[in-house]
């Protein structure tokens, strides 16, 4: 090949001549001039960073920067994609390399996986399959428009051959056209227009596909994140401030007569005790806690009165409102006799991994960082380690391991404890593995936003929707900086506020949740931000720091939109669901609302229930239903619960789940996503509240923060049925995660005749809504 | 120092008396499959067997188990191997074989435990009801076993079929 080719806008080369092997790789190139092409643009040359790796044995390895949390969508659902995109069979996609910041060529967050992150190695095996193509019509003599590809072999002319054939004795580069800054937290996107292969012609897509890392890691053969060691490595531990707020009086000093390997390391008001081995870290910091003194600090106003701060405390004026996309008509002009007017409260959840967070952290003589973690960002991360020990990102490797899911904590880099472990691991000189215990996780660590929302509805005289007013108003739901680096003193990225730019660290609130009642006139949503509780008073600028959770903000704004539309059908007098059917404009929600109702086991008739009772010692039951729209995904729930007025106690006994999310990647692996997401949302319905006090978040451990067991499991009946046309793959776990606390809300109105309008629905908060 | 047997072998323990199993397993002995969680027993990540019983290794002081028989998840596969006389090369234990078919796990951090609690159930009850199954893995210990990720549908899915394997129901 004398000169480049040119690949729909990507740039094809021959490297050179091998006598063995030979390869293809896919590598980036960033639009020149490009405003965001500057220093971190470029990847690291001399590492193999390729997107797709065409071998000669006909293998492909597949690399993203995104990483797996379990829910297995890199390993089945990007393999099927690729393997679809090339017409290669599955069984050629031996390898797939993640989230290692030398290894793979994309940043980004790890989120809506197949919205539109996987469209980066889709677009990147178009390209391939495009330049494997051109090289076949060169070696068969033929037109490229006489040729075909049928798993993996690519015949015209009388000829056939391989991809691995094609490649073989070739060194191959071809270079996509790419935009974007891979250490910024959107990371990397392929540009261009390949052409790509139509849904309807897919094969691979939509197989059930098993998750290839499933086996290793139950034997035991897969490292997780807090098993991997390095030699010469030291244990910490952590003793945080007293109150998110405190900072350090006097470090207490460890008793060498019962912990002789132990040491402090004091750093600004990060204080850590180290050891050579672990159970020496975890009781000289105990020791060393007890006889460390912290300035006091009050600066948040405690769960219990939350609800009234937000509503009566805070200037929500200081930050510009946000309106509804599907604002429109006037609301305010409408006269009518029916009206709802009512107020919805979440509090703030804790994604609460089961195990806390770990790192180890190796930085070397001679500057270099590298840090063996679980990320969900791990390019930001390595910017941000970057920025805070002023070091050229060129320094700092960023390694990801299987570890505890944390639901979007490390979205934006950062989950904790990987800053820590530098700075400690830099002030000793040697590696240094830091694990959170448990209350360090559940009280340093962000939490999801608490929010309230004022709801109007007015009906007409058919009893239709005549006008829906909401006000949401909550902080802001991300906050990427690094604590550790807080605490120390050290440099970090801009706290989150009105009209900051960085990354997500915008304090506006958005209406996250997609309206869905197209034939209503009159519709006016908004959005109300404010700061992070504390965080102004704070002197480590450290308060109740939020992060988007799952469903972010979405959650948050669809539970009391979900609960009013289900108290606006009684006041209707119209059955639930009916209710529903009769004000979507989409045939896709009229669809799943239709099976909902068959496969539900659903009473046609409004709320609530004849029998409703909110008195005595007998269970009283309900139904009640919630629908959601995310992602170009289609969403209903019908919950189905049990209600002991006396006791406060609420049992789910069944939900059903319909989802049209669009092409389904993966039957089997979306059905276990869908049951999980929508059981930890169960959790979040019945159990979960993050308590603080003043200065501290006071939900520490497993019994301050309870979630679901599998005892109190409803029966869960998940029907997924996606529009193959829908022109978007089907996600499973995060939008299945928002719908159980409205449909079961619902519900509880349905069963008691008391509407249900905060979560969790603890017997304490059951027992006052049912005196009200 | 104290001698413990570890999956079938015997291994002398340096750390000191009160250290718990948890940190020897890991830390000294290099059996990682028993994970930290909470270190109050609240949540079962740590599970080993202890002879036929499940306890909770982050709260087990290694003096107590002096010449007791531990058993993780790695050593499930002889476990059963023993237990079926079969030794087929790689095999795993009918829990981990059921756990890869029902594609249990999410992220898997829990699951060690889970496997663990629900092998000590099966040894016990060859056949047990989602009630048998739910109740071993909430009330019959110190605390529930908590799985994050809700992956519960599948933890149960996964016993089931664990029990039609270790009796030979189905391959």
């Amino acid at each position: 090949m004398s000169a480049d080719l040119n690949i729909h806008g990507a740039s094809l080369s021959r490297r050179g001549f091998l006598a063995t092997g030979g390869a293809l790789i896919v590598a980036v190139s960033v639009k020149p001039g490009a405003a965001t092409a500057a220093a971190g643009t470029t990847l690291d040359a001399t590492a193999p960073a390729s997107w797709i790796e065409i071998h000669a044995d006909n293998t492909v390895h597949i690399r993203t920067g995104k990483c797996d949390f379990g829910q297995s969508s890199i390993y089945t659902a990007y393999r099927q994609i690729v393997a679809e995109e090339l017409d290669m069979p599955m069984s050629a996609m031996t390898e797939v390399i993640t989230g290692d910041t030398d290894r793979t060529p994309d940043g980004g967050g790890t989120f809506g996986l197949l919205r539109t992150n996987v469209l980066n190695l889709r677009k990147a095996a178009a390209y391939t399959r495009a330049a494997v193509l051109t090289l076949a019509a060169q070696k068969f003599g033929v037109a490229e428009a006489s040729l075909s590809i049928k798993d993996g072999m690519i015949s015209g002319g009388g000829k056939a051959a391989s991809y691995g054939d094609i490649v073989r004795g070739g060194d191959f580069k071809l270079t996509i056209p790419v935009s974007g800054d891979l250490m910024s937290p959107r990371g990397l996107l392929v540009d261009g227009t390949p052409p790509l292969k139509k849904p309807s012609d897919y094969k691979i897509v939509g197989q059930p596909v098993m998750n290839p890392t499933i086996r290793p890691k139950i034997a035991g053969q897969m490292p997780y994140v807090g098993d991997i060691k390095l030699p010469g490595m030291l244990h910490a531990r952590t003793i945080h401030p007293a109150t998110l707020g405190s900072t350090l009086v006097a470090a207490g000093k460890v008793d060498k007569a019962l912990y002789p390997g132990a040491q402090t390391v004091v750093i600004g008001n990060l204080l850590a005790v180290v050891s050579e081995t672990e159970w020496e870290a975890v009781s000289a910091a105990q020791q060393v806690a007890g006889e460390t003194k912290w300035t006091e600090w009050k600066g948040l106003p405690g769960h219990e009165r939350l609800f009234d701060h937000l509503r009566k405390s805070v200037d929500w004026t200081v930050y510009p409102t946000r309106d509804g996309r599907a604002n429109r008509g006037d609301p305010t002009a409408v006269a009518t006799k029916k009206a709802l007017k009512a107020s919805y409260n979440v509090p703030y959840h804790k994604h609460a991994p089961i195990g806390p967070m770990v790192t180890l952290a190796d930085v070397r003589a001679d500057g270099s960082v590298t840090l063996h973690t679980i990320s969900q960002n791990p390019q930001h991360l390595r910017g941000m380690i970057a920025r805070m020990l002023d070091i050229s990102a060129e320094k700092v490797v960023v390694r990801t391991y299987p570890g505890p899911g944390h639901f979007g904590r490390s979205n934006g880099g950062s989950a904790g404890t990987e800053d820590e472990a530098v700075l400690l691991s830099q002030a000793l000189g040697r590696p240094v593995r830091l694990q959170w215990m448990r209350p360090d996780d559940m009280q340093w660590s962000t939490q999801s936003s608490a929010m309230v929302a004022d709801i109007a509805i007015t009906l007409d005289d058919a009893g239709r929707i005549a006008t829906y007013e909401a006000e949401h108003r909550g902080p802001p739901m991300q906050d990427d900086r690094l604590v550790g680096a807080l605490l120390a003193g050290k440099p970090v990225i801009p706290a989150p506020g009105a009209g900051v730019a960085y990354g997500f660290q915008g304090g506006e609130l958005n209406i996250a949740d997609a309206w869905v009642y197209g034939t209503v006139a009159n519709v006016r949503e908004q959005g109300f931000g404010t700061d992070q509780l504390g965080e102004k008073s704070s002197p480590t600028a450290v308060g109740l720091r939020d992060h988007s959770m799952r469903t972010p903000i979405q959650f948050q704004q669809n539970f009391p939109r979900e609960s009013a539309i289900s108290e606006a059908a009684a006041l209707a007098g119209a059955d639930p669901i009916q209710f529903r059917v009769d004000h979507v404009d989409s045939p896709r929600f009229k669809t799943i609302l239709a099976r909902l109702r068959d496969e539900s086991g659903w009473v046609t008739r409004p709320s609530p229930a004849p029998t409703a009772k909110a008195r005595g010692k007998a269970a009283v039951r309900g139904q009640g239903a919630s629908i959601m729209l995310r992602d170009n995904g289609y969403w209903a729930c019908a919950a189905h619960i049990a209600v002991i007025p006396e006791t406060g106690e609420v049992k789910v006994e069944r939900i059903t789940l319909v989802a049209d999310p669009g092409i389904i990647v993966n039957p089997l692996q979306l059905k276990r996503q869908v049951q999980a997401g929508c059981l930890m949302g169960v959790s979040q319905a019945l159990h979960e509240e993050v308590m603080f006090d003043e200065g501290a978040v006071t939900s520490t451990d497993w019994s301050s923060y309870p979630i679901l067991t599998i005892a109190e499991m409803p029966e869960l009946r998940v029907i997924i049925a996606g529009d193959a046309e829908a022109g978007i793959y089907g996600q499973g776990s995060e939008s299945a995660n928002a719908l159980a606390a409205p449909a079961i809300a619902a519900a509880f109105f349905d069963a008691t005749g008391k509407p249900a309008r905060r979560i969790p629905l603890r017997p304490d908060h059951v027992k006052a809504m049912l005196s009200a | 120092m104290i001698t413990i047997k570890v999956n079938g072998q015997d291994r002398q323990v340096n750390a000191p008396e009160d250290t718990p199993l948890l940190y020897v397993l890991r830390g000294e002995l290099g059996v990682m499959s028993p994970k930290f969680g909470c270190g109050m027993a609240q949540c079962g990540a740590c599970s080993v067997l202890l002879g036929d019983e499940e306890i909770r290794s982050c709260i087990t002081p290694v003096s107590a188990l002096e010449g007791k028989e531990v058993t993780t998840v790695e050593g499930l596969p002889a476990r059963w191997a023993r237990h079926s006389g079969s030794a087929a090369k790689d095999a795993l234990h009918p829990v981990q074989d059921a756990w890869v078919a029902e594609q249990v796990p999410q992220c898997g951090i829990c699951q060690f435990g889970m496997m663990i609690k629900v092998t000590e159930l099966l040894e016990k009850n060859a056949s047990p009801t989602d009630a048998d199954i739910k109740e071993a893995l909430t009330t019959s210990g110190p605390s529930p076993h908590l799985c994050r990720c809700g992956s519960y549908a599948a933890i149960l899915d996964g016993a089931h079929r664990a029990a039609r394997l270790m009796a030979g129901e189905v391959k």
